[in-house]
């Protein structure tokens, strides 16, 4: 097996060195060393270390709260339509992180719906502090609740039987269990704001945090040796929350006692859960539904009357080739990264050997790599070259921007099929490719349309990672609600917006739906619930 | 003549010896046991013997052939899992016809043959159920009719009944001696359970360490143990087994 892998290994091996490490070493050999000092001191700096420090721990914690508090709503409390309730949780999955701060704007405002009756906005550090709760709580959301499936639901029992009380309990059982999930959920959400520029661009206003002191060095002054410096500093938190979470210790019980909790009968406790869970939901909603109004009114202010004015505009420029350039490197991504990603899994999961590990390896530090800085990193390395421009390049970086979560969904599912497959195959003379293809790739075919679906949904609402590569004629979507929400057009941006979610929507929806039909007990195989 | 010859074989895993020096023979139609404790190798034995698994030093001979390199398709050998490995998306029938369809390139042949396999494994009333819906001893039947049906010369079983039930156990164990006796196949049996490898097999094969202890009828092994281990691994838990059956019904047997 090893064998017939080893052409697989090589090309595989070839295509992670060329896309990760490559464009990661060369970002670092085009340091200028002098500018790391001159840098460090400025003013403009330091004042955005300490912004991004400030949103990003402030953020991090509520957002961590508000998470934690709906995955107790909807697995320890007696609140009814569980699987409705997750989805519209994840909604806020399905937009540009910059989606969230537009929405902010519109209704808070210099001159939003709510803020311009009550005179104050919201630009500024609380906006930005606002908007990144708002995209980053469903991720903490998912990683929690699938942390409270793995508590051993015996323990609570032991511990009633014992007579812990509340504080007791929860001490010595629930965080013992959920200490690691939460943990993740706190570095991976404080990285994820550290690291995004989507909010603080369209709520910012002048607070400056280093990933948009980023892209201005970048995009306006050129310097990509500064930029690149910068970029390492947002490599620090990833790169902790990598170590953490490496070698931090899990205690999910893989046994996972199958049984339900029996919850205590607690009426107060159901209705204030219930409250909160639908005022969260509400919440996403309202901004979803400022979207609508500002697309189809003519002016919310000043003439609040239906209009298709922002439609016709769109149209009028070009909107359709937009799309159909976000649907050409979605698509791409979807399809080729789950095709390399897929094989990858493979060969680390199943085929293993030296080279597997190194594959493996690769694979995962893309984990601590923000978009941003892996777009700046393409940029140094590619430009000039053949690829440079091309479409093949955007979906390539996606690609790898991506490539952990889908990767790590492919591995874990391929360790879960029975390993003596491919030796019954070998001693009945049935070749490799044909039994990947009629038993191990049906056994987790669900695991594959999440995949592709998570690709898609995530190469449709990035900015980061393309801001450096797209040029005119392959712009995706996204980006627009960047140019439109600069020229205070927010009837456009929200169009734009409601087009991606519209699109995300339809690919989440048919693969849940398709998903649902399979009978999970046959293959015993786990997906992600979530939309 | 024999069918199976296993000459000075070794295998070795970094600086760890796992099979030292391992020499036996295995005759046509014979059922032989390899019995041990964890650890003692004869997992890695059997990988060998299937040629998933490279070997240090030493030579396989199947019928005065070297068959030391060959690809584990060519040797004409099956296997049986513990855990069945069968495909969760294929039924029964399906499992069991499926590597047979490939190799004659004939479906309808393909089928009627597993049906017939099936036939005499007591399973056609399951032709169209999937693995998740029969019990652990059904799906041990398809497993062994998968195998068969390919007609091998020789079926490896990797503990293969250790996952059952002791009245699945039983059954199935009757079962496979019968089918043994029909098709005359040679089988090697790979076991922990002492009584399970006595009741089966024509030889048994003790393993400790690495290395083959007493390899002999059962009945020799019985009585004349070959060392202290021996006695204390094989005898000494069956008497245990037989005294404490004696003490539940009473009465001498």
């Amino acid at each position: 097996m090893k064998k017939k892998f080893g052409k697989l290994n090589v090309f595989l091996l070839i295509f992670l060195g060329i896309t990760v490490l490559y464009p990661l070493l060369m970002m670092i050999g085009h340091i200028n060393v002098s500018d790391i000092g001159k840098l460090v001191g400025s003013v403009g700096f330091q004042e955005a270390l300490k912004n991004s420090l400030f949103v990003g721990v402030i953020a991090t914690l509520i957002s961590v709260i508000v998470a934690y508090l709906l995955a107790y709503s909807i697995n320890r409390t007696n609140i009814k339509h569980r699987a409705v309730l997750k989805l519209c949780i994840t909604v806020p999955m399905l937009i540009p992180s910059i989606s969230h701060g537009l929405g902010l704007i519109n209704l808070f405002g210099a001159r939003g719906i709510i803020s311009s009756l009550f005179g104050f906005n919201i630009v500024g550090s609380l906006g930005i502090i606002v908007g990144s709760v708002l995209y980053s709580f469903p991720i903490a959301f998912l990683i929690i609740d699938d942390g409270f499936k793995y508590v051993d639901t015996n323990l609570y029992e032991s511990a009633r039987v014992l007579g812990l009380n509340f504080h007791q309990t929860f001490f010595k059982v629930t965080f013992t269990y959920l200490k690691k999930p939460l943990f993740s959920a706190v570095f991976a959400v404080f990285t994820m704001i550290f690291t995004d520029y989507g909010v603080p661009l369209s709520v910012g206003g002048m607070y400056t945090t280093l990933p948009v002191f980023l892209y201005k060095e970048v995009i306006g002054l050129l310097n990509y040796s500064t930029g690149t410096i910068v970029g390492l500093f947002l490599l620090i938190p990833a790169f902790i929350s990598f170590m953490v979470d490496t070698f931090m210790r899990d205690y999910a019980s893989t046994s996972a006692s199958g049984r339900e909790l029996v919850l205590k009968e607690n009426k107060v406790r159901d209705v204030i859960f219930k409250i909160y869970t639908y005022v969260i939901i509400l919440s996403v909603f309202v901004i979803i539904g400022s979207f609508v109004y500002y697309a189809v009114m003519d002016n919310v202010l000043l003439n609040p009357v239906l209009s298709m004015k922002h439609f016709n505009y769109v149209i009028s420029n070009d909107v359709g080739g937009y799309l159909f350039n976000s649907l050409v490197i979605s698509g791409g991504v979807a399809i080729f990264g789950t095709l390399i990603t897929y094989f990858v899994a493979y060969v680390t999961g199943r085929v293993r050997g030296k080279m597997a590990r190194i594959i493996h390896i690769l694979t995962i530090i893309t984990l601590a790599v923000p978009g941003m800085v892996l777009g700046l990193a393409y940029s140094i390395s590619f430009s000039g070259t053949f690829i440079y421009n091309t479409f093949l390049l955007l979906i390539i970086v996606n690609i790898i921007h991506f490539i952990a979560s889908p990767y790590l969904m492919a591995y874990n599912a391929l360790q879960k099929v029975n390993m003596n497959y491919e030796i019954v195959a070998k001693t009945c003379n049935v070749g490799l490719l044909r039994i990947i293809k009629d038993v191990i790739i049906p056994c987790t075919k669900l695991t594959i349309r999440e995949m592709f679906a998570y690709f898609f949904v995530n190469s449709m609402i990035t900015i980061s990672a393309v801001a450096f590569l797209y040029n005119t004629k392959n712009m995706p979507l996204s980006i627009l609600i960047n140019t439109y929400e600069g020229n205070m057009m927010l009837g456009e941006a929200a169009i734009i917006s409601l087009i991606i979610l519209m699109f995300n929507v339809i690919i989440k929806l048919v693969i849940y739906l398709i998903n649902r039909r399979e009978d999970r007990r046959k293959y015993n195989e786990v997906t992600y619930e979530s939309f | 003549m024999d069918s199976l010859e296993i000459k000075n074989l070794s295998k070795r895993y970094g600086k760890k010896m796992v099979l030292k020096n391992i020499n036996f023979e295995v005759k046509n139609g014979e059922f032989l046991s390899i019995l041990g404790p964890s650890g003692c190798g004869k997992t890695t034995l059997l990988r060998i013997l299937i040629g998933i698994e490279d070997i240090t030093e030493g030579s396989i001979y199947k019928d005065k052939k070297d068959i030391t390199k060959l690809d584990p398709s060519k040797r004409g050998m099956g296997i049986v899992f513990q855990n069945y490995a069968l495909f969760p998306n294929m039924n029964v029938l399906e499992n069991v016809s499926y590597a047979l369809k490939i190799k004659l390139k004939n479906k309808e042949k393909a089928k009627r043959e597993a049906i017939k396999m099936l036939e005499m494994l007591n399973m056609k009333e399951h032709l169209h159920k999937y693995p998740h819906e029969i019990s652990g001893g059904q799906q041990q039947r398809v497993a062994m009719a998968r195998t068969l049906v390919l007609n091998p010369d020789i079926i490896l079983f990797d503990e293969a009944m250790s996952a059952l039930d002791a009245d699945n156990r039983l059954k199935l164990r009757g079962e496979l001696k019968n089918i043994q006796k029909k098709t005359k196949t040679t089988m090697i049996y790979i076991t922990h359970d002492q009584e399970e490898a006595f009741s089966l097999s024509d030889r048994v094969m003790v393993m400790n360490d690495g290395e083959i202890v007493q390899i002999d009828k059962p009945s020799v092994i019985f009585r004349n143990p070959a060392n202290q281990y021996v006695k204390n691994f094989v005898t000494d838990h069956l008497v245990d087994k037989v005294s404490s059956i004696q003490k539940c019904i009473g009465t001498d047997i």
